[in-house]
């Protein structure tokens, strides 16, 4: 996958142990509803678990860019035994290591700082996106 | 002296970020082990029976399971199923929803208040179910009811996730097929310090230990007695164990 792409698929972890996978729920929202929307498509994981039709086509047919909130890393793993091609995998850990005043507290609801962090992740996410939709950045699993 | 873990019920939620009702089985999940049954739930992600380990994938046989799904296509019930093990109860929020009458969840990211009726009804039916489980002895096969007290009120803490810490799994072979048992080697463990010989004795009180977490197939009892003497006096000989 060299060219330009019409659409980039984001699929985060939504992790329900530990704030980083509500940053990286928030994070994929922000880039599919505000700042994307008509350029990216949230694929939910569970659908990928469970191995949807539909949704493995469409992981299958653009290039996917995973966000995880843990060194398991279940988002990267599913797209790839789904079929997929990772553009970039992001991990919620370490880009707070490089935004530490930004410590993301609370699941249910995330507190400033999450939101903050999945903001900052978020237009991270947006750049590999304009890359791979202007074809400035190649599909090469991360 | 290590413990086995404690009787708990395993939650798991779709998380479905594509609909209301999605974000509404992971609220009500963690309002459960957050603030209602803090101390008797656990939680793990739902793709890790995938991406995890054995013991990730033993977490719905050792915890009898609610599965919350957010749609009809019941993705963290089907995919508890095939994965781990079948959910001892399972709710859908859409089905809830038109059951009880209650309004349609909207917002994906911030819940309307309807929503967040939906997510305490279903918080709600989730305690009610943690509670008739814990009334039941869950010995992974069965399922023989013991009652117990009325459950307490509980203390609320933040939820946290069993992903990556598994059940502790060991395999063992037995009349020539190689068996996984969960929690054979915390139960080795707990019998090694006690300071239990691999002796017949012992061997039939590991048998039972073994039982209450692994079903063992009727007449394989002998097998797996014989099997857990050798794999036990084996133990017994590293380093640090009592003679």
């Amino acid at each position: 996958m060299t060219g330009p792409t019409q659409k980039v698929i984001i699929v985060p972890c939504s992790g329900i142990g530990k704030p980083y996978g509500s940053v990286s729920r928030a994070a994929a929202y922000e880039v599919t509803e505000d700042l994307r929307p008509g350029q990216t498509q949230l694929v939910p994981l569970a659908l990928l678990v469970l191995g949807d039709e539909e949704s493995r086509s469409v992981v299958a047919a653009c290039p996917a860019v995973t966000i995880d909130g843990c060194k398991l890393a279940c988002a990267a793993k599913m797209v790839q035994q789904s079929g997929g091609t990772i553009a970039q995998e992001f991990a919620v850990l370490d880009v707070y290591r490089r935004y530490k005043d930004l410590k993301p507290q609370g699941i249910a609801e995330l507190n400033e700082g999450g939101q903050k962090l999945a903001r900052v992740l978020a237009e991270e996410v947006t750049v590999v996106v304009d890359g791979l939709i202007t074809g400035k950045q190649g599909g090469e699993n991360a | 002296m290590p413990d086995l873990p404690k009787k708990k019920v395993g939650i798991v939620s779709c998380s479905g970020e594509e609909l209301p009702e999605g974000t509404v089985t992971r609220l009500a999940a963690l309002k459960v082990l957050e603030q209602l049954r803090p101390a008797d739930t656990v939680t793990i992600c739902l793709p890790l029976f995938l991406a995890g380990g054995e013991g990730d994938r033993a977490f719905a046989k050792f915890y009898p399971t609610i599965a919350i799904d957010g749609c009809d296509k019941r993705c963290a019930a089907r995919g508890t199923e095939m994965y781990s093990g079948k959910p001892a109860a399972s709710i859908v929020i859409s089905e809830l929803v038109a059951e009880r009458g209650l309004g349609k969840p909207e917002g994906k990211r911030r819940l309307n208040e309807a929503g967040q009726q939906v997510v305490d009804a279903t918080a709600g039916q989730v305690a009610e179910l943690v509670d008739e489980l814990l009334q039941k002895n869950w010995n992974r096969t069965a399922g023989a009811v013991e009652e117990t007290a009325a459950p307490e009120v509980q203390e609320a803490v933040q939820a946290t996730c069993s992903c990556g810490s598994g059940i502790p799994v060991q395999d063992i072979v037995i009349n020539g097929q190689t068996v996984t048992l969960i929690a054979l080697p915390l139960i080795f463990q707990q019998f090694r310090d006690s300071g239990k010989p691999a002796l017949p004795d012992t061997i039939r009180e590991l048998l039972e230990s073994v039982k209450i977490y692994n079903p063992i197939p009727p007449g394989e009892e002998d097998a797996y007695a014989a099997s857990l003497s050798r794999e036990y006096a084996a133990f017994c000989e590293q380093p640090g164990a009592v003679k």
